[in-house]
């Protein structure tokens, strides 16, 4: 079997420290404004019952990519090992790549104008380096690796602890997996959203 | 359960303005030639004499609406990776060649329809006598048999021409109804809304555009047209209906199915009560409805104008609803997205619809809009009658 990258990320070790948003912006030379992975904050319930929860968002490499599907010029694509590309010298920039993504993990980089996206830093992964996020992360809570690999760190998260992902009703089969991540930072609370927190 | 994010990063609506407009100019193209096709495909008689105006309509529309998504690109330099690329799983992608096809075809089909006109114009001389010189590629043979060969040709490529429609309109609707991360997209009746609220717009725009015509062509509407008028608007009230019944049946199963959906239709229902109710299904489709019930009001013009004008705003309300609409739910964090239009992207928009204004002016005035046993008025020259 051949491998399959994924990205572990363990909430109980992560502080919202944002180093992993810092570090992609710096690795990836990401333009003010967009981003590639970004950590979400946010607090529910009233006082005194409350909590507070982060989730850093990301490319899910997903398995079935809504964006890969969709593009009409096929410039996104995926490897052998999962990773989802885009070829930013065959993108045109239609952005249908951004409206079916489930994510929002994509955007148009206002100073390539192309799609762009996550890459698992893929050319620190090929020289065998760690992607920015998880080299920088100060817990450790980001794990990257091959989730083939019974041995690799991420396959032992995966198998060991309970495990969430985003939105999996869409059949994209996403690759990034959510220790502890709560229900209410996962999807958009539509509901709340649209009714101004009456119901 | 109150949940508050106090930090996230701020997404876009990348699809805008030009996307909605696309979708809308499509529409009208399709519904404008399937309503004319009548004549010339399915054999009804009346409707062959306004198959010109039809096809002219349907081609200047069509040839304007990708040059909406082609100035939304990124990247436009690259739009040739459309058509050297086949992606099977992209709605998108079908769209290239039915974007190629359908106007080819159109072009096709109103040769054979404008031709013995254009070999009998031939005599007038002047700039039209060699445009028309120029048009007809040396085939200005009009002896019986060639008649008979435009005839067939007309309906062969007219019979083309129709499912090209329906296809190059419904397709518009796989763009939006295969996105499953969005709730008010992701529903199989998306293309066929897509068509029938195309064959409502069609119509409206075309009977304002058939009587344009017939008043710089030929100086007045007579009541043969004025007949006619009455019978599309008829048509134009089935065609509203069947669109209204289609909303209505989308809206409740939206209501009933998971969360994002029902937040869509909730959100629909309030948060964008004026456009979604009041402007396009209100104004746009109820009323134009029961103005087009009553026979009366069938056959008086003004009145007729006046649905169709709300028709056509009505369903541009509904792509700016659905495309735009469908992008303010947040897939992520916990705030309604903004839209705001760009001043580029409007620019675009207007300068693109004077331009299809001035092409469908000049081809209507210039080509040979005869119909049989009614002959162009001769004593003013077209184009300043146009001009006025």
């Amino acid at each position: 079997m051949g491998k399959r990258y994924a990205m572990v990320i363990d909430l109980r070790r992560c502080v919202g420290c944002h180093a992993c948003q810092v570090a992609c912006k710096s690795e990836n030379n990401v333009p003010l404004g967009v981003f590639r992975t970004w950590v979400e904050e946010l607090e529910t319930g009233k006082f005194p019952n409350v909590s507070r929860h982060r989730l850093p968002r990301l490319c899910n490499h997903c398995e079935n990519p809504s964006c890969l599907n969709v593009c009409p010029v096929k410039a996104t694509y995926q490897l052998e090992d999962g990773t989802v590309l885009v070829d930013y010298d065959r993108c045109i920039g239609c952005k249908y790549c951004i409206a079916a993504c489930p994510y929002d993990a994509r955007f148009i980089n206002p100073e390539r104008n192309t799609a762009e996206k996550c890459t698992y830093c893929h050319e620190r992964v090929d020289a065998g380096l760690q992607p920015a996020c998880v080299n920088t992360c100060i817990t450790g809570a980001r794990v990257f690796g091959d989730l083939n690999d019974p041995t690799s760190e991420v396959a032992k998260l995966v198998a060991t602890n309970a495990i969430t992902v985003s939105k999996p009703e869409t059949n994209n089969r996403p690759q990034t997996y959510y220790i502890k991540a709560d229900e209410k930072a996962l999807r958009p609370n539509l509901l709340e959203i649209v009714t101004g927190g009456e119901k | 359960m109150n949940t508050v994010h106090f930090f996230n990063t701020q997404h876009e609506i990348y699809w805008g303005l030009p996307i909605a407009l696309y979708f809308y100019y499509t529409g009208m193209s399709a519904g404008s030639f399937i309503l004319t096709s009548l004549g010339t495909v399915f054999g009804i008689e009346k409707y062959k004499k306004v198959a010109k105006v039809g096809v002219i309509m349907a081609i200047v529309l069509l040839a304007f609406a990708p040059l909406h998504l082609l100035f939304d690109l990124a990247q436009p330099g690259r739009f040739l990776n459309l058509f050297t690329t086949v992606n099977p799983t992209s709605a998108m992608s079908w769209g290239v060649y039915l974007l190629i096809l359908y106007p080819v075809d159109l072009i096709i089909y109103s040769w054979y329809l404008f031709r013995q006109d254009m070999v009998n114009g031939l005599t007038k001389g002047g700039f039209k006598a060699s445009f028309y010189n120029f048009l007809l590629f040396g085939k200005k043979d009009v002896s019986k048999q060639a008649l008979d060969n435009d005839k067939r040709k007309q309906k062969l490529f007219g019979s083309f021409g129709v499912p090209l429609a329906l296809l190059v309109h419904g397709y518009t609707g796989f763009i939006l109804g295969n996105v499953q991360a969005r709730a008010i997209w992701h529903t199989p009746l998306m293309p066929i809304i897509f068509l029938m609220s195309a064959m409502v717009s069609g119509t409206g725009l075309f009977i304002i555009v058939l009587m344009l015509v017939e008043k710089f062509k030929f100086g007045r509407l007579n009541d043969d047209i004025k007949a006619l008028i009455s019978d599309i608007a008829n048509l134009m009230k089935w065609f509203i209906l069947v669109d209204g019944i289609l909303m209505i049946i989308y809206f409740i199963v939206l209501w009933y199915s998971n969360e994002a959906g029902y937040a869509s239709g909730y959100f629909l229902l309030h948060n964008e009560f004026w456009s979604f109710v009041g402007l396009e299904n209100g104004l746009g489709m109820l009323v134009p409805f029961i103005l087009m019930l009553s026979k009366k009001a069938r056959q008086s013009m003004p009145i007729v104008v006046l649905a169709s004008i709300l028709t056509i705003i009505g369903v541009l309300a509904m792509r700016i609803n659905l495309v735009i609409g469908g992008q303010k739910l947040p897939l992520t964090g916990s705030k309604i997205m903004e839209y705001v239009a760009s001043g580029r992207d409007i620019t675009v928009i207007l300068g693109l619809a004077v331009a299809a204004v001035i092409v469908l002016t000049f081809l209507y005035s210039v080509l040979p809009m005869n119909r049989p046993g009614v002959q162009e008025k001769e004593t003013i020259p077209v184009s300043k009658g146009v001009a006025q």
